[in-house]
């Protein structure tokens, strides 16, 4: 028996299907799209009520976040935002960049003062001094002023490195800690910064444990999907690290997923970055096919191939990063890497394979070559996560591969002075993230945030891709910008061709999900610098409408 | 009393496993840790297995392998907190893994200390490996990391390659410390510290094949040590010694024993850490070498070390020296 229709006009909508490009109403039922057109075309199915109050709105198929990590969600169950980059938490509230040393203590003062327990520690996160106006180093006497008597440790953005202040240092004996990372001053006193997992840890266990190990607390898939949400996503992507292999994670992810009131479908990767060896990947991934539910389901394998760009430790072609000539770190030896590619690729599997530098992506692709000699498979959909220095050489063979990608295009606004000055020099920076180029050689490609390393937002990362501008207003790589059409294909459709799932999402067609995100003027039309700012007014979800705070 | 840790890197391939099986199984009485990235490499002996608990393969031997997870330093803390823990722990570094680092995971607790960091190298291909374009500069890395290099599959070239490869080593990285065996867990023995106290000074065993590789040198003294000369006399210990250890009192600390530790071109001259039995007067100085056979000069450690006991300080210093200590 067939549910009720539901039939929803808007001022537009953009289906971002080929042949069929507009109408003005969508006829849902049953969480599927039942017509789309006028209204009388979609009338013809029968009873219907009319929800017009997007009816001078803009629906477009649901954006898809491709690549952003539950880590986000933990993060905020867990910590106080306190970072240089606007972010909304997942009750919609605006958290305004904290772009100075003053501005930082000034806000800790502010959320110290709301902790009545005087032994609770204060936990921030998202900090990242590099992005300051003034890139001074944050020391444990600027976080004395907060307090000296609780314990304060605030991680940065990159999650490799620390913040604490003199009673963290104290009560976790530092005194008694040699790690380099725990970097000192002249008289040999602890800075307060701590670099890397060795010099953090002791401070973790003893103020901040809940940073660590698998948390099956079902508040961080809320607050991962909240955060997606109120920024238009209906699609997420959980990057691979999670561990749903483990019953009780699993069965905390069902619970969340399986509330009615969950508001986006989760699309996680297989883990194969803390698992070790190729066959447990692959039964894993075989046993948890099924173990989804409507909003949680399982696509691909990831694997790391090399470190961050930033951090230095993205895997270089010749000649290396900039001025020093150094190379970063594999995440597993290359002659590994051939062997996990090749016996993945053989079991049927989608291989997800972060590579942010070059040599990276070099390395991957001539494992794929080598698995499509062994085995030729038709439409597998392997495909890079970040690629940020995919030359032309490399995107030409990923056509004639079948590999894909999701671009890091918010590298380029974030990162983007960084890399020119830092890592990689003018021309490499200009070249970062070559959409343009990828699309016109016919691979298909999406972008990301990589939520928590940039704010989950899929229209500031379709604007990045648009407009690669840097955050001093500097414009990159002008010719591998995309039109606004094929960044908001980059964020829909083509992500879910990445995901598999193309024929249910991506686009709006009879048949397909009813994903839409409802925003509040047109981005294909609007002055392009303007898309980060298209006001997401609220999300379909398989027909059920979840609002956006504000 | 606070754990030593060893660091074991080296190319995927170069023998890191074998290694750490040898020691799993003949641990020599030592009650030691192994953290590795994957039980499925060790291969442990399933008679050897009392009990599997998530990350942790406990031995009926005492000893345990515990799995990295996804966080060494978290696999670390715990190791150093358990009750009758581990007496020395160590650590298998992935093949990719730069040594240098994964040491830095040996000063993130205050009971852990690093012992040393033992590279593995495959004989027979290192040399091209360090060419590789993928992994060149981490194979090569890696070897400059190593306090002690242990050049494995040996008996796989013949004796004028060897001599190639020890050479290029030593010429590459200058100081370089090698062992080699055909096998690398023929070399075991050499990592661990052993128990602690004079008993850890008791000769090592000399099997066949060790015996044929290494020589064992020894210094007792019954008086006191200069610091500065024992120092100076360990800086320059030569590149045929690999390990050595030792037990001695310090004229500038008569109250405290202090313990010597070497491992390849890494050494440590620390108190007994507070709380072990104070000095006797009774107690000697006893350092033991350990090298290798072909290359060990007993008569050139013996010149080495004989300025370190006070008794060769001028007399009237001397006496002064020793009328401190003992009042």
């Amino acid at each position: 028996m067939p549910g009720p229709i539901t039939i929803f006009s808007a001022k537009k909508i953009i289906t971002m299907d080929p042949a069929v490009e507009e109408a003005t109403h969508v006829a849902v039922r049953d969480g599927i799209i039942l017509e789309l057109g006028t209204l009388e075309e979609c009338a013809v199915w029968g009873p219907y009520t009319l929800d017009d109050r997007f009816g001078d709105s803009i629906l477009v198929p649901g954006l898809i976040e491709s690549h952003a990590h539950l880590l986000d969600g933990l993060l905020w169950a867990k910590a106080e935002y306190v970072g240089p980059i606007d972010r909304r938490d997942p009750s919609g509230k605006l958290h305004e960049a904290l772009k100075s040393v003053p501005a930082l203590v000034k806000r800790l003062k502010e959320i110290e003062a709301t902790i009545s327990d005087s032994k609770t520690p204060l936990i921030g996160w998202g900090v990242d001094p590099s992005l300051n106006d003034l890139v001074d180093p944050i020391t444990r006497h600027d976080l004395d002023q907060v307090s000296k008597t609780r314990p304060i440790f605030l991680l940065h953005a990159s999650c490799h490195l620390a913040y604490v202040n003199s009673a963290t240092l104290e009560l976790a004996n530092y005194a008694a800690i040699k790690a380099p990372g725990v970097l000192r001053d002249t008289s040999g006193a602890p800075t307060g910064e701590l670099q890397e997992m060795a010099a953090m840890m002791a401070a973790i266990k003893a103020v901040a444990s809940d940073l660590v190990g698998a948390s099956t607390d079902t508040a961080q898939f809320f607050n991962f999907a909240k955060v997606a949400q109120a920024r238009g996503a209906t699609t997420i992507v959980d990057g691979g690290g999670s561990t749903y292999f483990e019953p009780a994670f699993l069965q905390a992810a069902l619970a969340a997923t399986g509330s009615p009131d969950f508001p986006v479908r989760i699309v996680a990767h297989n883990n194969g970055i803390t698992v070790p060896k190729v066959e447990d990947m692959i039964a894993a991934a075989t046993s948890l096919k099924d173990k989804g539910n409507d909003k949680l389901t399982f696509q691909g394998i990831k694997i790391l191939v090399d470190g961050s760009n930033q951090g230095f430790t993205g895997r270089l072609r010749a000649p290396g990063y900039l001025r020093t000539g150094a190379n970063g770190l594999w995440n597993r030896a290359p002659e590994e890497l051939t062997r996990i590619v090749s016996a993945m690729h053989a079991a049927g599997m989608q291989i997800v394979a972060h590579c942010n530098a070059d040599q990276a992506s070099e390395v991957f692709i001539e494992a794929v070559a080598a698995a499509q000699a062994e085995k030729p498979r038709a439409d597998h959909r392997h495909f890079i996560v970040h690629g940020q220095l995919l030359d032309e050489a490399q995107l030409r063979r990923m056509a004639a591969l079948g590999i894909s990608a999701t671009l890091f295009s918010n590298h380029m606004y974030y990162w983007g002075d960084f890399h020119r000055a830092h890592t990689f020099g003018a021309f490499r920076a200009a070249a970062m993230n070559p959409a343009a180029t990828a699309l016109r050689l016919g691979v298909i490609v999406s972008a990301h945030s990589d939520t928590p390393v940039s704010p989950v937002d899929p229209l500031l990362t379709m604007w990045a891709a648009v407009n690669r501008v840097t955050t001093t207003g500097r414009v990159q790589g002008p010719k591998e910008r995309v039109s606004a059409y094929e960044g908001l294909r980059m964020m829909t459709y083509n992500a879910a061709w990445l995901l598999h799932r193309d024929h249910e999402i991506g686009s709006l067609r009879v048949g397909k999900r009813a994903d839409f995100t409802v925003l509040g003027s047109d981005p294909l039309t609007v002055e392009p610098m303007a898309i980060k700012d298209v006001p997401v007014l609220a999300t379909i979800l398989g027909g059920r409408v979840f609002s956006v705070a504000g | 009393m606070n754990i030593p840790v060893s660091v074991i890197g080296g190319y995927l391939g170069a023998g890191k496993t074998t290694l750490l099986n040898r020691l799993l199984a003949d641990p020599q009485g030592v009650r030691l840790a192994v953290v590795v990235n994957d039980f499925g490499s060790v291969n442990i002996d399933a008679a050897l297995i009392a009990n599997r608990e998530g990350e942790t393969i406990s031995l009926t031997n005492g000893c345990v392998c515990c799995s990295i997870g996804d966080n060494l330093a978290l696999a670390l803390h715990d190791l150093a907190e358990r009750p009758n823990g581990p007496e020395h722990i160590v650590i298998e570094a992935s093949g990719v893994a730069d040594p240098a680092r994964i040491a830095d995971y040996a000063a993130s607790h205050p009971r852990l200390f690093l012992d040393g960091i033992i590279v593995v190298a495959d004989a027979e291909t290192v040399r091209t490996r360090v060419h590789d374009k993928y992994v060149g500069d981490l194979v090569r890395s890696q070897l400059e990391t190593a306090d002690l290099v242990v050049l494995s599959k040996v008996d796989l070239i013949d004796a004028a390659a060897f001599r190639q490869v020890r050479a290029w080593i030593a010429a590459e990285m200058p100081g370089a410390r090698i062992v080699a065996a055909p096998r690398a867990g023929q070399v075991a023995d050499l990592l661990l510290s052993g128990a602690t106290g004079y008993a850890a000074l008791s000769r090592p065993r000399a099997d066949g094949e060790h015996a044929r590789q290494f020589a064992t040198w020894s210094f007792v003294h019954r008086q006191m040590l200069d610091g500065d000369a024992l120092r100076t006399a360990v800086a320059a210990l030569p590149p045929a010694v690999v390990r050595a250890k030792g037990i001695v009192r310090l004229v500038e600390a008569p109250e405290r024993r202090f313990v010597l530790q070497l491992v390849g071109r890494r050494w440590s001259l620390e108190p007994e850490p507070v709380g072990t039995q104070d000095a006797l007067a009774s107690d000697p100085s006893v350092i033991v070498c350990i090298g290798l056979a072909d290359q060990l000069e007993p008569e050139g450690l013996d010149a080495l070390f004989a300025s370190t006991p006070v008794a060769a300080l001028p007399g009237a210093v001397r006496d002064l020296l020793q009328g401190e200590a003992t009042t």
